[in-house]
């Protein structure tokens, strides 16, 4: 770099509008073929007669969502989808404060307790709902054969948690908690960590509690970075439809049907991918506005 | 200076090795570089179907048949076999991208393929000439009758008999079984008040309780559709299939009827925790595998008599199917008609799971079931001798269109059925919702 007359010189490279271009188009290359395209079909294809194994489509305008309205499975699903996304949500903010404020002080054993609260969110999510399948089974649930074994239900009498409507669907959510719990409170504990510790100090020496100390200085000072923990969340509770088909499959009798597993079940397993790409096309609403909230919240706490 | 004598190479030595190798580089390289064109001379035929629930049946099908007829033909067979939930997964996956395997097997009619299967019409007639005719049952779920076409072959189905627990039904009164819808649930639940131990027909969205819970709609005279393909769910006999089903499962199931899989009617049976269930023969076969202690107490039924018939679904249908851009259709073509002259060693491999629908490839079907070594007693399945008086198609009593099969994909009937038992609606209420639904679905594929 060279100075001179004041003014800042930089080397050509690094203002090159073509390298700047060629470290840019990968980011450009994943958005396009990753989420464009399959988002420009699903457009498509949701104002069409398409079917799996169908030759050719024709235009239907708004056919297809006309169709969908009328369906009970599809007015369920999305129910369903803002009710799991809004109750995993608070679940998960409460558990990952508290979880933040506990591994905030050090301690013996902090940094084990640290991964191991970290392993949900690191394994595969598929991974992890088969081993919530099996221990909320029907037939061979762990929990339910303790709670046989200390006599507290008797045999074959349940519960059976993934049988049962409301046990199944908060079924889904613990499991979409014990997902995002890890995730929540690692950004909690970032957030928490950057709070200059002069304030809590001083609100101390001012005779500040516990409670207020929470609630009137640490929380408002993080509320950028909760927003971004909780839309973040949003989205991965309302996008979600591993936890569903794995856990339930959307039953009992579309009890826990949510509107990725519904389009999935309409669009690929019932072969009627034009409905199965309407359907899906209801959450790009929500989404925009999440992501949207995001942008905002991002840009007002000036994280990027 | 060099020295001949040692272990290093001369020039010439280099030269004549390096020729040689150029030679061999020349010959093989291609092959090496692009085998797909060095394989051309042989070639290849790509079938995908499920892991059977009778394992033997697999390994004569992949280790014998098709590697005999692979080197017959010299062509490359191979055979993948996956998870049967995972079917329509994988079929919707290789319709869409036109790439995958030559014949690809469902286990129920897969109609809504027909643009992207070819007319399977040639390999019945051939198969027809040899073997005679096919049973109606194979007719019914895989032609159309609109485009006169045949969207896939069908070689075998599974019979989807009783299995009941022979000690508790003894001591309820019912030493042979339930024979109707009604002693099935009078016996069920005098064994759940005895013992606790609940009735196992299925109310989940899978593939087990769909096959069930048809039963029971056609034997009270409830119907999908008409033989036309008219939407004939909201009837009479729906209405009542639907308030016996209420009292079946209040009086003699728990919840955990909601939460079947394919596999899970097999695991409570097996393990003692129910009294009845609709199944395949995979239950007592899986019993005798794996020596299991409920081996001699499990028996078979035939299919339930209700109020208007004794009928019963198929418990899966295997339905073969040659994709329109398959890369050897004249080889896969051949493989099924060739499969057929065999079909009596698969019968025998796969332990009776799969019935014919070529009769005539086992024509003593009634006398080798009636005696089995593996089972015990061993003439358990010689009740199934007349199954063909009381198996049906999915769309009974019309054919299996594209509109039944996403119907039963979507799992329209277990839904209706469940919610009734659940007391979540009236039957009146979810037969009208189940005809919307119909209705819907028909007019998306007319």
């Amino acid at each position: 770099m060279a100075v001179g007359g004041g003014k800042i010189k930089s080397i050509g490279a690094a203002q090159s509008p073509l390298l700047g271009f060629a470290m840019f188009s990968p980011a450009l290359l994943y958005i396009g073929l990753l989420i464009g395209a399959p988002f420009v079909l699903a457009v498509f294809y949701a104002f069409s007669d398409a079917r799996i194994g169908g030759g050719e489509m024709h235009y239907v305008g708004l056919e297809n969502f006309r169709s969908i309205l009328q369906s009970p499975s599809f007015r369920k699903a999305l129910e369903n989808s803002i009710i799991f996304t809004i109750c995993a949500q608070i679940i998960v903010m409460v558990c990952a404060n508290i979880l933040s404020i506990a591994l905030e002080k050090p301690f013996r054993g902090r940094g084990l307790v640290r991964f191991l609260i970290l392993l949900p969110w690191v394994a595969p999510v598929s991974l992890g709902t088969i081993g919530w399948k099996w221990i909320l089974d029907s037939i061979y649930s762990v929990i339910t054969w303790v709670l046989v074994w200390l006599h507290i239900v008797k045999p074959y009498s349940g519960p059976y948690w993934l049988g049962e409507a409301k046990l199944a669907m908060a079924s889904v959510i613990l499991v979409h908690c014990w997902r995002l719990i890890p995730f929540s409170t690692v950004i909690l504990l970032a957030g928490r960590t950057a709070i200059p510790k002069e304030i809590p100090e001083a609100a101390a020496i001012d005779g500040a509690g516990f409670w207020r100390t929470t609630f009137q200085i640490n929380l408002p000072i993080m509320t950028p970075i909760l927003s971004v923990a909780v839309l973040f969340g949003t989205i991965f509770t309302f996008t979600d439809m591993t936890v569903v088909y794995i856990l339930t499959a959307g039953g009992p009798y579309d009890s826990t049907q949510t509107l990725p597993s519904l389009a999935f079940a309409t669009g690929i397993q019932g072969s009627d991918l034009a409905a199965g790409a309407a359907i899906s096309l209801f959450l790009v609403p929500v989404l925009i506005a999440i992501a949207y909230l995001m942008l905002r919240v991002a840009h007002r706490s000036e994280v990027i | 200076m060099s020295d001949k004598k040692g272990k290093g190479v001369s020039r010439r030595d280099f030269i004549k090795i390096a020729g040689a190798s150029g030679i061999a580089a020349g010959a093989l390289g291609p092959a090496f570089l692009f085998p797909e064109r060095a394989a051309a001379q042989q070639k290849t035929l790509k079938i995908l179907q499920w892991a059977h629930f009778v394992p033997a049946y697999d390994k004569w099908f992949n280790e014998t048949f098709a590697k005999q007829w692979g080197e017959k033909h010299n062509t490359t067979v191979t055979v993948d076999n996956i998870n049967l939930t995972e079917l329509n997964t994988r079929a919707a996956s290789e319709a869409q991208a036109k790439k995958g395997h030559d014949i690809f097997m469902f286990l129920s009619p897969p109609a809504a393929y027909e643009k992207q299967v070819i007319d399977m019409s040639h390999v019945y007639q051939e198969v027809e000439k040899k073997h005679g005719k096919k049973i109606d049952l194979a007719h019914k779920s895989t032609f159309n009758p609109k485009t006169k076409k045949y969207f896939a072959f069908s070689d075998s189905y599974a019979p989807d008999p009783g299995n009941w627990h022979k000690d508790w039904w003894t001591e309820a009164g019912f030493p042979n079984g339930p024979d109707t819808w009604e002693d099935l649930r009078v016996g069920a639940k005098k064994i759940k008040d005895k013992t606790g131990i609940p009735c196992g027909l299925g109310f989940s969205q899978e593939l087990d309780t769909s096959m069930a819970l048809r039963a029971l709609l056609w034997s009270f005279g409830g119907a999908e559709q008409d033989e036309a393909g008219n939407v004939t769910i909201n009837s009479k006999g729906t209405i009542e299939a639907l308030k016996f089903a209420k009292a079946l499962y209040q009086e003699t199931e728990t919840p955990i009827v909601f939460t079947w899989t394919p596999p899970s009617n097999n695991q409570a049976m097996l393990g003692g925790q129910v009294s009845y269930v609709a199944n395949a023969i995979s239950i007592t076969r899986q019993a005798e595998r794996e020596k299991n202690p409920l081996n001699s107490k499990i028996m078979i039924s035939r299919a339930l008599k209700g109020p208007v018939r004794r009928i019963a679904a198929e418990h899966v249908m295997n339905c073969y199917v040659i994709w329109d851009f398959a890369e050897n259709k004249d080889g896969a073509q051949q493989f099924l008609i060739d499969y057929i002259d065999a079909f009596h060693d698969g019968f025998v491999a796969g332990q009776f799971y799969n019935f014919p629908c070529f009769p005539k490839t086992v024509p003593n079907l009634k006398q080798e079931i009636a005696k089995d070594d593996r089972a015990d007693p061993a003439n358990k399945y010689a009740v199934l001798g007349d199954v063909l008086d009381w198996a049906t198609n999915v769309g009974y009593p019309g054919y299996a269109t594209a509109a039944i099969d996403e119907a039963f994909k979507t799992w329209v009937i277990p839904t209706m059925f469940a919610k009734v038992a659940r007391g979540d609606s009236s039957p009146e209420d979810a037969a009208a919702a189940a005809e919307k639904e119909y209705k819907r679905i028909f007019d998306r594929w007319k």
